[in-house]
Formats: structure tokens, C-alpha cells, sequence
């Protein structure tokens, strides 16, 4: 979902991609209010399973050159039992793994979702895709949670490019961990640039087909 | 199971590499807990119902490609070790050698791994952590790029596309065994081997349930025809018809001519009536055809059997073959990018979308029926969790002999093969083809062979993946492998260089795995003995190229179940859908007709109903 294309106008070349971006992680550690924070800047108390939607899309004047459209794909509703599907994986570039931070069970859980990920999406080049862990619920932090060394260990080992202490509801850090997620796509953008433009893969789209005449063949 | 879509899966290389090592080692593996027994009240009783899967059987693997050194190979990126995989190279896979059924790591797909609970896979785990740093170190001696390092990974991506530059010119790469397992997830491999007609009732659902909007698809490029040991391409397009340089002007003219008339033919009745009660290659033999052409039209068009197929069939078959063409490009087919099974997964997620769950690593024990009423009224798992529902749909590898007492099923011979060169070699090695190989003797099944290229994200580079599929007379080896002799070459590397002397040098098979699948398509419902009528069976993948028949019979149990409700309407718009203050959905109105459920359940997409999981369907099975 790595689209880029080159605007070639004035001799001005600005770039536009299109990242497909997953968050995961447990069920209530904050994934849709993560997202709704940083898309449409609201926050809810009121939890809601996520229905109906696929993704968020966020558009980010990256600098002066590029525009990077950021797509946010959520959990659909209880799609939530161990393994996801491929379709929800395939030809994402990046990941925000969440956790609660004032539940413990979902930070153990953290290391089942990497593993799920990353035997279901790769970049082109077959590396891991980058993966941001966020600490969610930071406002809620109570005492003997995690420290910093052992989180950025924990990073370490577990292929994750970092993390951040996050709170969907304080708008703290999110904002931040986003924009540490899309540097390092960029960089892994850069590294193999539109590797596949394939002209002969098709989409099926309804209006298209609406408007499709009889066969004509022979 | 941990994996959507039963027989309809596909696999990376270790998850085939798993699948296999689950089916060998099934064998009457009995659960000694009867525990469950206990859930039951006295005013139900229990339908047992199959812990494992018996529909796949006689399989084989051998792996012809050279097997360098290396034993402790990891997939690239694997955050586990692929388990020694046991192969053979002499012809024979070795059944039940110690080799092959090392133990499983904690991680992998093993059946055990069903009831890992989340804390035992915790990040403390010193084991999983040493494996994750193994992984990586592997990854980098791999030199694949380092996705946290910009410059690094900026000069091996330099480094990278200048080495593929340098190899393309020389000649094609010798693909090993090591390869193929560090590339395993390069590969889509699928249980089923089907293609989509483009006019055909699987893609006017996909597009008409929006469903669609998860797949993505390639046209098969290429019609290919097997005649007097040659593979060669079958015109069938106008464009192709003329371009054509093995066929005649004479010929063409012909073919053109019976084309055209096979694409009205009802409207013609006079050109056939007399010829209604033949087979329709013995009416073939009545036109103005040569016998290349009606080998073309019986066997790469129609794809009719010659034994059996009388000439309505034929030219209806040579209809819907003609209709399909030109829709999408030169031939009639689509096939989805990362396999087949990519088709049930993106039912998934629309079904998810809407609410829709699933309980994967859960196994089933037994369905509970109410005694008075008669119905199913819940299930109980391996947990010992017993789930309510109003309609049950099972796929019949589920039911235990007791239920399938005396029927009679048959059986799909399938291979896969990881070849190193197409099987007509053009300027493109980037083909999609499709061969029906006519039997040796009349009455026999022919088989279908759907050749995939890398571009189809379901083989890595360099290789293409041959699928075969026919129906069962004797086990997948003994129907298939002599055909697989004709079109490949099985010599290993070294015994090649003697064989090579005069005639086309054929592709050389890699890896290659038989196996038999139950067709459990074509079965009354009646024949499944006492089953509670909110209890509805589907069948696992039958035998034709097309999808129709899962199509035709998930709309089926679908409007058994709700007769009056539209099977997969397109979903609504998400800024259509109203959300209330309680924090409960309401939908769109006119969605749905009950205030709570957000998404209607179908087969189609084993959808779970709403929160509560009033509704319930098996594990997805159709597509």
C-alpha cells in the first residue's frame, strides 16, 4: 500500500504516498480512541467495539515536498481471537502495537501480536515491518509498571523501533509516536522505491461493472 | 485449527510444511477427557462431532531440489524456527521416520500450540527471546535490509537491485531447498486450486457484497493445450484467432465460424438437433473441423469430458467459456493475488467489520440438542465453553462416522509442484496458464493444471508453483505423477547434465506434494443421519475449476435460515451507520429488520451475529 507518485509541477517535485498503517493489540487497551484522537481529535469515555469501518485516513503535509496519507486500519469488531487475517495484514507498512498500561495481561500479550504480524506481512525487501509499541493509558499510570531501561530492552528483543507512554484521552504522545512511525516508513520508502508497479493487477470495482456491456468477445 | 478457511486455506512453505506434519500425525489421536460429557443436561443430549479432520489422505512430498548443507534454516524474519521438516530425495517420502516428527517448538502451528494460553507466551519467556534475536541474526547474514537503519539499509537495497540486475542476465537461477525455505513466505500455496470465471457467480457476489474491495486479481494470461507430448498455446479470443501463427488461414476461418455460432448456438437449433443425443466430440467430428482445432474446442474450451459430454453440455460449456472472455482480458479467467484462499479470508474481514466473531484454536466436541424441542441449541468446546446459538452450520468433515454412516464420497487428487521454468517458455516469464491434459484412456478424469507465476505473490522468485487437480480413481500420486513425468523433468542437478540430449529441455520440479482431498459437494442432506433441522451442512471444496457450486450453496442455507433477507447486501457507507447514545449500535435503516443485530449472518460469512453471539456459525468453510 506504499503508493508514491511524482508531481512534476513548476519543476517543484512533490511526492504523495499512501501508508497502510495497523494497530493492534488487545481488546479495550485504546486502539479506536487512539485512532480517533489522531484523525478527528476527539475522545470518548464511552467504550465501542469498532463496527463498520476498515480504516481512518489521516493526511499529513509531511514537509514543503511530500504528503504522506496516512490509512489507520483498526481491529474490526471481535475479530480478536488469536490470529488475523491476511487481508487485514497484507501491504501494511507500519504498526502501532497498544497496550494497557494498567493492565498487565495486555502487555503480555504484546509479544503474541508481533509474532502474528510478522508472520503475516513483510516489506518487499522480506524485513519485518516497523512496529511502534505504545504504553497507552499513561494517565492512569500507577507505580511498579515498567521503567524505561526495561521497556527499551524489551524494544530491543522484541523487534520493536520504539516506544512511547501514550494517553488517548491527554492527548499526550500520540502525535509524537506517529510521526516516529512515518520517518522510519519513509526510510524503508526510500530504500526501495516502488518496487512493484504491476499495470496488470485488476480491482474489481461495482460502479465499473454496473456500467459493463455484454461480452465481446468473437 | 489455526487457520481460516478449512480445505479452502492457502500456506506459506512452513505453514504447508505444518499442515502436513498435523495430517500425518492425526491418525486416531484421541482425546482421553470426556469432560464434557458433564455440560450436558439431562433434558439434552450430545452430537458428537470429529476432533480432527480426516478429509485428506495418501500424502506425499518429495523434494527434488538440491539440498545444501544447512539444517538449521529459518525462514526470513521468522520470529520462530522452522521444525526440521524431514525430506527425501529418493521418490519416497519416509513415513513416520524420526526426522520428520521432531518436536514441535513452542511457538509453531503444532496442534499442541492450540492450547498455549496467552501467559505462556509471555514476553519474559528467555526462550522466545533468544529465538527472536536468532531470527534475527539470520535476517542480516541473510542481508536483507535493516529496517531500523536508514543508510544501511538505503546501500544493501543499492547492493540488492544490482545483484538481481547482474543474475538476470546470466541464465536462470539454481533454486535450492535452503532457498525456498528462507523465502517461504513468498509463497500463497492452496489447498484448492480453482479459477474465476469473469462472468461467473463467485465474482458477481465478491462485487455486489463489496467484497471485492479486499482482493485484488490477475487475468490468466495463457489457455494452453497438451497434444502428441507438446504444450502449446490455445487461440481463443478474436485477436488470438488471427494472430495466430500455428493455425492455417483455413483453420482459422473455421474456428472462427464455430465460435461464433456456439456463442448464440440456441438460436441456431437446427445446426445441432440432430446431433442432441451424441457426445459432443463425436459431434465435433461433424463440422468443418480440423482434429487440432477439435482438440482445442473439447478439452481447452468447453473443458468437457470426451467419454461422457453430449453436445448440449458441450455447447453450453463453450458458451460460458466465450461469454467470460474479454471481460477482464484475453481469457475468460481471474485468479486472486496471494492464492485462492485469500477468497474465504476477505468474507473474514467484511463479516468482522460488522461484528462478526471468530473463535480460531478452539476446537469443537459435540453440538447439544434439546430432547423435547429437537433443535440445536449450543455447542461445546475443547474448553469445556458451551456456546449458544439459534442455526448452526457445519462443515461435514465435522460429523463423526456415526453421523455419515454409509456415505459415499468422493475423492480430489491434487498436486503441488515448486518448478523452476514455465512449461511453454515465451519472451514473458510472467504467465498465467490453464491445461486440461485429456485422459490416456477414455472414461478417465482429465487434469487441470493452473500454472502460477511469482507476480502472483504465491511462489518466490524464479520459480513457478503447478497446481493439479482431478478427480480421484486410485491415491493423488498414482493419478498425477504420470503426467507430472511428461511435463517435468524429476532428476536432481547432477543426473540432468547426462539426461540432456536432444529434444526441449523440460522445467525441473523442485518440490512436489500429493495428496487426496474429500469432495463432499453433491451430498443430501437427508444422508446425514438424525440431524436437528437448525443444524445445516456444508460441504468442503468440490472438484471444478469454478466456484459456483460453494456459491450456490451458501446462498442456500442462507435463505433456509432468514428466507426473507437479501443474501450479502453491499454493507453500508460507515458515515450511514447512526450510532446511539447508549454506546449500542443501531445500523442504517433499512440494513436490517431486528434493532440489535448489526450484520446479517450468512454461510457466506460465518458471521457470529452481533456481541451476544445469538447466532452462530462453524468455523469457515465456503467461500
Amino acid at each position: 500500500m506504499a503508493a508514491g507518485e511524482g508531481r512534476g509541477a513548476g519543476g517543484l517535485e512533490c511526492r504523495e504516498h499512501l501508508f497502510k498503517v495497523l494497530v493492534i493489540g488487545e481488546l479495550g487497551v485504546g486502539k479506536t480512541s487512539i485512532i480517533k484522537r489522531y484523525v478527528h481529535q476527539l475522545f470518548s469515555q464511552h467504550y465501542r467495539a469498532t463496527i463498520g469501518v476498515d480504516f481512518a485516513l489521516k493526511v499529513i503535509n509531511w514537509d514543503s515536498k511530500t504528503l504522506v496519507r496516512l490509512q489507520l486500519w483498526d481491529i474490526a469488531g471481535q475479530e480478536r481471537f488469536g490470529n488475523m487475517t491476511r487481508v487485514y495484514y497484507k501491504e501494511a507498512v507500519g504498526a502501532l502495537v497498544v497496550f494497557d498500561v494498567t493492565r498487565g495481561s495486555t502487555f503480555e500479550a504484546v509479544s503474541k501480536w508481533k509474532h502474528d504480524l510478522d508472520s503475516k506481512v513483510l516489506l518487499p525487501n522480506g524485513s519485518p515491518i516497523p512496529a511502534v509499541l505504545l504504553a497507552n493509558k499513561c494517565d492512569q499510570k500507577k507505580d511498579g509498571s515498567q521503567n524505561s531501561s526495561q521497556m527499551d530492552q524489551f524494544c530491543r528483543e522484541g523487534g520493536f523501533i520504539g516506544w512511547f507512554e501514550t494517553s488517548a484521552k491527554d492527548n499526550i504522545n500520540i502525535d509524537e509516536a506517529a510521526r516516529f512511525l512515518v520517518e522510519n516508513i519513509l526510510a524503508n520508502y526510500k530504500s526501495f522505491p516502488n518496487e512493484e508497479n504491476d499495470v496488470s493487477k485488476l480491482k474489481l470495482d461495482p460502479d465499473l461493472l454496473k456500467a459493463d456491456s455484454k461480452s465481446q468477445c468473437c | 485449527r489455526n487457520y481460516y478457511g478449512g480445505n479452502w486455506a492457502s500456506f506459506s512453505f512452513s505453514g504447508l510444511c505444518s499442515w502436513i506434519r498435523e495430517n500425518k500425525q492425526k491418525r486416531d489421536v484421541r482425546e482421553e477427557s470426556d469432560d464434557w460429557r458433564k455440560l450436558i443436561l439431562e433434558t439434552e443430549e450430545a452430537i458428537s462431532l470429529n476432533m480432527k479432520d480426516n478429509t485428506i489422505q495418501h500424502i506425499e512430498y518429495i523434494c527434488y531440489a538440491n539440498q545444501d548443507l544447512a539444517e538449521d534454516v529459518n525462514e526470513a524474519g521468522a520470529l520462530r524456527k522452522l521444525s526440521a521438516f524431514g525430506v527425501s530425495d529418493n521418490g519416497e517420502a519416509t513415513q513416520g521416520s524420526e526426522k520428520e516428527c521432531q518436536p514441535v517448538e513452542s511457538q509453531s502451528l503444532g496442534p499442541e500450540s492450540c492450547e498455549v494460553s496467552p501467559e505462556s507466551i509471555t514476553c519474559n519467556d528467555p526462550e522466545s527471546a533468544t529465538e527472536r534475536s536468532d531470527a534475527e541474526m539470520t535476517s542480516e547474514s541473510e542481508n536483507l535490509c535493516d529496517a531500523t537503519s536508514d543508510e544501511s539499509a538505503l546501500e544493501k537495497g543499492k547492493m540488492e537491485n544490482a545483484s538481481t540486475a547482474e543474475t538476470a542476465a546470466l541464465e536462470p537461477k539454481k533454486i535450492t531447498y535452503t532457498q525456498i525455505v528462507i523465502e517461504g513466505r513468498r509463497f500463497n500455496i492452496d489447498l484448492v486450486s480453482k479459477l474465476l470465471y469473469s462472468r461467473g457467480l463467485l465474482i458477481d457476489l465478491l462485487t455486489k457484497s463489496n467484497v471485492s474491495r479486499y482482493a485484488e486479481f490477475k487475468n490468466v494470461t495463457r489457455i494452453l493445450a497438451f497434444q502428441e507430448g507438446r504444450v502449446e498455446q490455445v487461440p481463443c479470443s478474436r485477436a488470438d484467432v488471427f494472430n495466430s501463427r500455428q493455425l492455417t488461414m483455413v483453420e482459422k476461418r473455421m474456428l472462427m465460424k464455430f465460435l461464433t455460432f456456439c456463442l448464440d448456438y440456441e438460436q441456431h437449433p437446427n445446426e445441432y438437433e440432430d446431433y442432441k443425443e451424441y457426445k459432443f466430440s463425436e459431434y465435433l467430428k461433424t463440422q468443418k473441423l480440423t482434429s487440432n482445432l477439435q482438440h482445442f474446442i473439447l478439452h481447452s474450451i468447453a473443458m468437457v469430458s470426451e467419454a461422457d459430454s453430449g453436445t448440449i453440455d458441450g455447447l453450453k460449456a463453450t458458451k460460458k467459456f466465450l461469454q467470460c472472455l474479454g471481460r477482464y482480458g484475453n481469457t475468460p479467467f481471474l485468479f486472486p493475488l496471494y492464492g485462492q484462499g485469500e477468497i474465504p479470508q476477505c468474507f473474514c474481514r467484511m463479516c468482522a467489520v460488522f461484528g462478526g466473531i471468530y473463535c480460531l484454536r478452539h476446537s469443537v466436541k459435540c453440538l447439544v440438542v434439546d430432547k423435547e424441542s429437537g433443535r440445536c441449541k449450543a455447542m461445546i468446546d475443547h474448553f469445556g465453553q458451551r456456546i449458544s446459538a439459534k442455526y448452526f452450520v457445519v462443515e461435514d468433515s465435522y460429523f463423526s462416522e456415526k453421523t455419515c454412516t454409509n456415505m459415499c464420497y468422493r475423492q480430489i487428487s491434487r498436486a503441488v509442484l515448486i518448478t523452476d521454468q514455465s512449461i511453454l517458455k515465451t519472451d514473458s516469464d510472467q504467465q498465467i496458464s490453464i491445461l486440461t491434459v485429456p485422459p490416456e484412456e477414455l472414461g478417465l478424469p482429465a487434469i487441470r493444471i493452473i500454472e502460477l507465476c511469482s507476480s502472483t505473490m504465491t511462489c518466490m522468485r524464479n520459480t513457478y508453483l503447478v497446481h493439479f487437480t482431478c478427480s480421484s480413481t486410485k491415491t493423488a500420486k498414482e493419478d498425477l505423477e504420470p503426467i507430472v513425468q511428461k511435463l517435468f523433468s524429476l532428476n536432481s542437478e547432477t543426473e540432468r547434465e547426462s539426461e540432456n540430449e536432444g529434444g526441449p529441455e523440460k522445467p525441473r520440479v523442485l518440490w512436489a506434494l500429493y495428496f487426496n482431498m474429500r469432495d463432499s459437494s453433491g451430498i443430501d442432506k437427508n444422508s446425514y443421519d438424525s440431524l436437528p433441522s437448525n443444524v445445516y451442512v456444508c460441504s468442503g471444496p468440490d472438484c471444478e475449476l469454478g466456484s459456483d457450486y460453494a456459491v450456490k450453496q451458501a446462498e442456500t442455507i442462507f435463505q433456509e435460515m432468514f428466507p426473507n433477507e437479501e443474501f450479502c447486501p453491499p454493507p453500508p457507507n460507515p458515515e450511514d451507520i447512526i450510532y446511539d447514545g447508549d454506546g449500542t449500535q443501531t445500523e442504517d435503516p433499512g440494513f436490517s429488520n431486528s434493532s440489535n443485530v448489526i450484520t446479517k449472518p450468512s454461510p457466506e460469512e460465518n458471521s457470529g451475529g452481533d456481541g451476544d453471539s445469538n447466532q452462530f456459525s462453524e468455523e469457515q468453510h465456503e467461500e
